[in-house]
């Protein structure tokens, strides 16, 4: 975040002297701020006020990369604290949790489950990205290896979480070339796991007692050069836990605390006490604030559907609408003499009208035009929702893959009826209820009428 | 970001009846001055006691008092040279709707207003002028970094200090019009907060045309970053331009009934 | 250098409206911290819970939901065992079959629905109606006529409809008043103008501001929720200073994540699990944006929210 001018003149000399060819240290500030002088142009500046403005000029939070190849992720690098204010640029990803102490079937289960959920909803992969395998000290060094080994074998980006370095070492030994997290450095063990850390070059997990021993304890790490660092944010209780994970985030962005601008790894596993349900609530919670990596018990559909749904509606750009593919749709069993629906890819229509039409049990094509990711009206009044787009559209990609002829067009543009029927030669084009809510009776009556 | 803050002039000895109204601590026409501003949407009230050389002290304190018992605790500006009714106002004054404004610093025979301004955690309005108006934008500066180095040495935050570019007569001083401006953007670049009397801008023009040329130059010196500016609240067209000026900079959140809150 | 902390302190609070009358009544808002951030400063009222019925009875309702009010027959019984669930504030009952469209109601059936659960349950009672501006219009009068002491909260007023329900409602028979938008920060505040110009005191407003199930379009929701609460607190912005009451259930049940069966969806796994984390996560995604009340259904997701606001505060 770059400084004010009052802060830069705070640092300044305030001596008018000239020397940078400013007449005041006013007028110097002014310009460094809006970047049309570089501070080195005054030579009087302190030693201590370059270092404050080089920290100053970085980005509030780092961005911290974990992983490889296809499983590579970007975690941090916010900006702001609200979706609204800009956006959000790193998703929150989401780790299982496995841990040494668990027999080796449960293990075996537990990496099956958690493949089976694994799908795409517009256009992104739906998955948990990562496994966090936790280390139990009296299962012994060489099983969690083992259980590391299996881990690793999934491709999914491991989270060690393990305070004993002896134990990291070994696991580090047979997973570090896929860019694993050790979340393993405490306010007592953190030079050795710092320098485990750096020599596998992965990224160093730091716990503390409470935020202010995390927070001295980050900056023990930075002082000996370590600043690939992911803060383990997780308290003794859930409220701890929010509040660490907050303040944090706030005290990065908000107030430009550079220690604290790292992302976060939030544990539900341990705070949610074995309750699959209050671990559902809290995922979400942490999802809206600032949870980088949450690690769960179980991401079975139940808290998968919800879950990912949540995380794309908020890391969506705000200035850039979701859309989806466009095509065709077939619903409840729909087949090539199946009537169609056309629509826009606006993605919130998409869900909507697709949503309404399921609840009708009617099979339906459900036609996507490209419209730019716009809504019904405000494609329309674009020109990219028009006579001549879906009339195109039909004849490109429609009209071959079906028999029926009939389309039901939105409500709110039933004045393109007569235009399409004259592009479209041989299909007869209904106009369908205004709201999609409506559609469900709409579709049942033409069924019952026999009109489809 | 905040909201603009209004600050009305109509207290002031300036006025006839004002005047008349302070000599003979006749609280009527004070209250109904007030009460018209407050209704029109001001957030401060200037009191302009004058001079005030003999009974300055007790004239001010009856005026902080008279005013903020009638009206809620309103946040006011004292605006006199008499710098002991300033301290004398500040002693009775209640803060809780915002600090006290002294009214005003320069940075040559009135520096020492921050001083005071400082000593009372109070907001100093800090007149960009040295001896005379300031020749250039370059001078204007130099003022101001006098005046902000004063209140920082002081203990003051700079954001305490609401900077004043001294806003010109058009008819005579035309062609300074966009320096005031850009002075006025220079202090929004620093992050520093700012006012004036505005409606200077249109001194001797006939009286339909001031509130046109006062609301152009609002909504200019808004966009340039001005955070405040000692008006007239009871210029309807002045404050409704102020309302939609603060909606264009998300400092109030647009609804339809938005000139009418 | 140790951690410096630098709570958030506002100079404006969300004002307090309480609903339901003798013992049991309930508080919404107060809160003058960013939501659940109890590091900043105390929370006084946490967000509160209300359970959904409606007139249509249990013949639609899942399993578990319908298991829950075993041995209710009349709605009268519905409503007391509604409002004895575990983490239950308050009820709300919904009058959908008012909807012309649908069962069409008259609104004399419906007040009488209305009256049997007010008598039959002390907990505070919010009414709902059935979303259709003409009948909800006539239908709110008259059930916050026959309601009048209970201080019911009547939902809703539309920009449509305010001045016959937020006349009768706020005015005359002196019970809250929902001002509903979709999410549209402008009308929010607009509505608030309106009804308070209207007569209606601002401690008598609720605001429901829209609501979605997360995944549909629910970024909206949470933006229109952040921007509020960033008004209210920071600019003091006194007409969005309600608080805000969402209505959850009626949301995430009808998604198809909830309505699939497990015959039409196998891989997806038991269709009540599924509804029920649907409602639980939309419900705690609207706490941590700024709802000073969630409207749900399933005792499980009514017991595990109103275990995590007591946790976090």
């Amino acid at each position: 975040m770059a400084l004010s001018g009052i802060q830069i003149f705070k640092m300044t000399p305030k001596k008018n002297c000239k020397e940078c060819g400013c007449p005041t240290c006013m007028a110097f500030s002014m310009k460094v701020a809006q970047g049309a002088l570089d501070i080195s142009a005054c030579p009087h500046m302190s030693e201590d006020a370059l270092a404050q403005l080089s920290e100053a000029t970085a980005p509030p939070m780092k961005t911290i990369k974990v992983g490889t190849g296809d499983s590579e992720y970007s975690l941090g690098g916010e900006t702001v604290l609200y979706r609204h204010e800009k956006t959000f640029v790193s998703k929150t990803r989401y780790a299982v949790s496995l841990c040494s102490c668990m027999s080796d079937e449960e293990i075996d289960a537990k990496i099956e489950e958690d493949k089976k959920v694994d799908y795409d909803r517009i256009g992104e992969r739906m998955c948990a990205e990562m496994l966090y395998v936790n280390y139990a000290p009296n299962s012994g060094v060489d099983k969690y290896v083992s259980v590391v080994t299996k881990a690793a074998a999934t491709g999914k980006v491991l989270v060690l979480g393990c305070e004993d370095a002896e134990a990291a070492k070994a696991a580090l030994a047979v997973c570090k070339d896929a860019k694993p997290i050790l979340n393993g450095a405490n306010a007592s063990n953190y030079e050795e796991m710092s320098k485990i850390a750096t020599e596998n070059g992965v990224v160093l997990g730091v716990h503390g007692a409470n935020i202010d021993e995390l927070y001295d304890t980050v900056a023990a790490l930075e002082k000996l050069g370590n600043k690939n660092l992911i803060l383990d944010t997780t308290g003794a209780t859930i409220k701890e836990t929010f509040a660490t994970t907050v303040q944090v985030r706030r005290a990065a962005l908000k107030d430009s605390d550079r220690t604290f601008g790292y992302p976060s790894i939030v544990n539900l596993a341990k705070v949610a006490g074995g309750d699959r349900y209050m671990q559902q609530a809290l995922v979400s919670l942490f999802t809206m604030k600032y949870g980088s990596i949450i690690v769960l018990e179980e991401m079975g559909y139940a808290e998968a559907l919800p879950l990912f749904g949540l995380r794309q509606n908020v890391f969506t750009d705000p200035q850039k609408p979701m859309k989806v593919e466009p095509g065709i749709y077939p619903l409840n069993g729909a087949d090539e003499n199946s009537i169609c629906l056309t629509t826009v890819d606006f993605a919130l229509t998409y869900f909507l009208v697709s949503g309404e039409l399921e609840r009708s049990g009617v099979p339906v094509n459900l036609v996507i035009n490209d419209a730019g990711g716009l809504s019904v009206l405000t494609s329309w009044a674009a020109g990219k929702f028009s006579g001549n787009s879906i009339s195109k559209f039909f004849i490109e990609n429609v009209q071959d893959k079906v028999k029926t002829r009939k389309v039901i067009i939105p409500g709110k543009v039933a004045v393109l009826k007569g235009d399409i029927e004259s592009k479209l030669p041989g299909w007869e084009v209904i106009v369908a209820p205004l709201e999609a809510v409506q559609l469900v009776k709409f579709l049942k009556d033409m069924q019952a009428n026999g009109e489809l | 970001m905040a909201k603009f803050v209004t600050i009305g002039e109509r207290l002031s000895v300036t006025a006839p009846t004002v005047n008349r109204a302070f000599a003979s601590r006749d609280p009527e026409p004070i209250l109904k001055r007030a009460k018209q501003q407050l209704d029109a949407g001001a957030v401060y009230l200037d009191v302009n006691i004058g001079p005030a050389e003999n009974d300055g002290e007790e004239l001010m304190k009856w005026a902080v008092e008279l005013l903020q018992s009638n009206f809620d605790n309103v946040p006011l500006a004292l605006d006199t040279s008499n710098k002991k009714a300033i301290e004398a106002g500040i002693s009775v004054y209640n803060r809780s709707k915002g600090k006290p404004i002294v009214n005003s610093a320069d940075a040559a025979g009135r520096i020492e207003y921050v001083d005071l301004a400082a000593a009372n955690d109070a907001i100093v309005i800090a007149l960009c002028n040295g001896e005379g108006i300031a020749k250039d934008n370059d001078e204007r500066m130099m003022y101001c970094q006098t005046l902000l180095e004063r209140g920082m040495e002081h203990g003051m935050e700079p954001t305490d200090l609401w900077f004043d570019p001294l806003f010109l007569v058009v008819k005579g001083m035309q062609d300074k019009q966009m320096e005031v401006l850009e002075a006025i953007k220079m202090f929004s670049d620093m992050g520093l907060n700012s006012t004036g009397g505005l409606s200077n801008n249109s001194n001797g023009m006939p009286k339909n045309i001031r509130p046109i040329m006062d609301s152009a130059l609002v909504a200019m010196a808004m966009m340039q970053g001005l955070t405040s500016a000692i008006v007239n609240p009871n210029d309807l067209r002045l404050m409704e331009t102020i309302k939609s000026c603060d909606v264009f900079k998300g400092n109030t959140l647009y609804a339809d009934s938005y000139l009418e809150l | 250098m140790p951690f410096n902390r630098k709570p958030q302190k506002f100079n404006a609070a969300i004002k307090t409206v309480e609903i339901g009358s003798g013992d049991k009544t309930v508080t919404l808002g107060g809160e003058n911290v960013l939501p659940f951030y109890s590091f900043d400063g105390e929370i006084k009222n946490g967000p509160k819970v209300g359970v959904e019925i409606t007139d249509l009875g249990l013949d639609n309702e899942i399993a578990g939901v319908k298991a829950y009010y075993e041995g209710a027959s009349t709605i009268g019984e519905i409503a007391k065992k509604a409002s004895e669930m575990e983490g239950a504030d308050f009820v709300c009952l919904r009058l959908i079959g008012g909807d012309p469209n649908g069962e069409d109601k008259p609104v004399d059936e419906l007040v009488a629905v209305a009256k049997e659960v007010a008598d039959a349950i002390d907990a505070p009672l919010v009414i709902e109606g059935c979303k259709n501006v003409e009948k909800d219009s006539e239908l709110l009068n008259k059930v916050a006529e026959a309601l009048q002491g209970k201080n019911v909260l009547v939902m809703s007023a539309r920009e449509e409809n305010y001045k016959a329900v937020g006349a009768a409602a706020g005015l005359a028979y002196n019970q809250k008043v929902g001002a509903e938008s979709a999410v549209d920060i402008n009308l929010a505040k607009q509505l608030n103008v309106v009804m308070t110009q209207l007569g209606v005191k601002p401690e008598s407003i609720v605001m429901n501001v829209g609501s979605a199930a997360v995944g549909y379009g629910y970024e909206y929701v949470v933006s229109t929720l952040d921007r509020i609460k960033a008004a209210a607190l920071s600019q003091d912005d006194k007409m969005l200073q309600m608080p805000i009451i969402t209505p959850v259930a009626s949301e995430t049940w009808s998604v198809k994540e909830a309505m699939a069966t497990e015959e039409d969806s196998p891989e997806w796994g038991n269709q009540e699990v599924r509804g029920i984390s649907m409602e639980i996560q939309t419900a705690a995604a609207s706490l941590a944006s700024g709802s000073d009340a969630v409207i749900l259904k399933h005792p499980q997701s009514v017991a595990t929210i109103s275990k995590m606001i007591k946790e976090l505060i």
